[in-house]
């Protein structure tokens, strides 16, 4: 299983009327095009080490709706202490899940801790985090991504995937910004919730 | 008089008025999360959070957990805003300057003056030395907050810096503002 495939079968089981927040790095261009209804439904924060926090807050601030968190080892292993607050607040409508390479593929490969002895799924399930669980084959995946999407609990998947990034044609490759980003994904939130996110101010 | 590092206890009872004016101005801005790392000058405010039913309190173990707690928040429509220790912006300087910068993200961040002048703790005068330097250096709009009857506007003023900005802004919190402190 390539990071591609986690990043289609993720597409392919959740809906426009979800929410996204993922890393930045080698599922940029394969989540762009695997997106559901290649909405601006995802938030690809530009840091290491605040996916996940940054997926809290959105699940808090929208408890109905269904946010999934795409993480990769390198951004989970750069602050681990999130999990702790994972743990202690169990947000019901948060998904995590985790691309595991147990490599920085896209500064050239070299090895992350899980490659080593770190196991992200016990250190999640250890900090309190519901629901962990390892995945190495897409059918595995395919069907606890339907139950934990469904279940009403927080959850915690891990992926692991195979080294190897797809290589996209310039026309399929995300061009936006971090600002134009933002903006684009306050608009559907807008949207999708009928709520005024960022009005402006009228000139005084 | 200041709090000592000594007195650690957790308030039991009635909160000291700055930690009610606090939570007061919190509810009429509108703020429905705050994400802490708690830490002792503003420890009343933590508690009096806690027991308001309508403003949700989450701990974090990392300053800096809170930004992205905050942005997402922000993201999905909330008031949301951070409250550490001034030491702490140290601890969220890469969240702020690659998430907060990267998106323009309205963080509104609170911080206790520690190191304020007359600071009995050796070890807090280095928190006040960095602060300024280090808010002047990340481009961040700060206001010292002392006076209670300041509260409710400082923070709603710093929503609205915030908002109309997309940048973060901070407020200092010392003198009558912060646990046992006088003006």
């Amino acid at each position: 299983m390539k990071r591609v495939d986690v990043a289609r079968v993720l597409g392919e089981e959740t809906t426009t009327e979800d929410l996204f927040v993922s890393s930045i790095g080698g599922i940029l261009d394969d989540w762009w095009n695997h997106r559901p209804g290649g909405e601006d439904n995802t938030i690809s924060v530009s840091i290491l080490g605040s996916v996940s926090s940054t997926a809290l807050g959105l699940a808090i601030a929208l408890p109905h709706r269904r946010i999934v968190a795409i993480e990769t080892d390198g951004s989970v292993l750069m602050n681990l202490g999130i999990l702790c607050t994972l743990g202690a607040e169990r947000p019901s409508n948060l998904t995590i899940v985790v691309l595991d390479n147990g490599l920085y593929e896209c500064i050239g490969s070299a090895p992350t801790l899980t490659s080593r002895n770190a196991d992200l799924e016990k250190i999640a399930e250890g900090a309190g985090v519901l629901n962990t669980a390892t995945v190495t084959d897409e059918d595995t995946l395919r069907a606890l991504l339907r139950s934990q999407l469904e279940d009403d609990e927080l959850g915690f998947v891990v992926a692991k995937i195979e080294p190897g990034m797809e290589v996209w044609p310039q026309e399929k490759r995300r061009y936006t910004d971090g600002v134009e980003d933002k903006y684009r994904f306050i608009r559907h939130v807008e949207k999708l919730e009928g709520i005024v996110v960022h009005a402006g101010q009228p000139h005084v | 008089m200041t709090v000592t590092e000594h007195e650690q206890s957790q308030p039991t009872a009635e909160l000291p008025p700055y930690a009610v004016a606090f939570v007061d101005a919190l509810r009429q801005a509108n703020v429905t999360l705050v994400g802490t790392l708690p830490e002792s000058l503003l420890k009343s405010v933590y508690v009096g959070i806690d027991r308001a039913e309508d403003i949700r309190l989450v701990r974090v173990s990392n300053e800096a957990d809170l930004p992205g707690l905050v942005a997402g928040a922000y993201l999905g429509g909330k008031r949301a805003l951070m409250i550490t220790e001034n030491s702490g912006l140290r601890q969220a300087c890469e969240p702020i300057a690659r998430l907060a910068f990267a998106h323009h993200v309205p963080l509104v961040m609170v911080v206790s003056y520690r190191g304020d002048f007359g600071e009995p703790n050796w070890w807090g005068h280095n928190h006040s030395q960095v602060m300024g330097p280090l808010l002047d250096a990340l481009r961040i709009p700060y206001r010292i907050v002392d006076r209670i009857d300041q509260l409710a506007s400082s923070v709603e003023k710093a929503f609205l810096h915030a908002d109309a900005s997309q940048w973060p802004v901070c407020l200092v919190m010392t003198g009558e503002c912060i646990e046992g402190g006088v003006a």
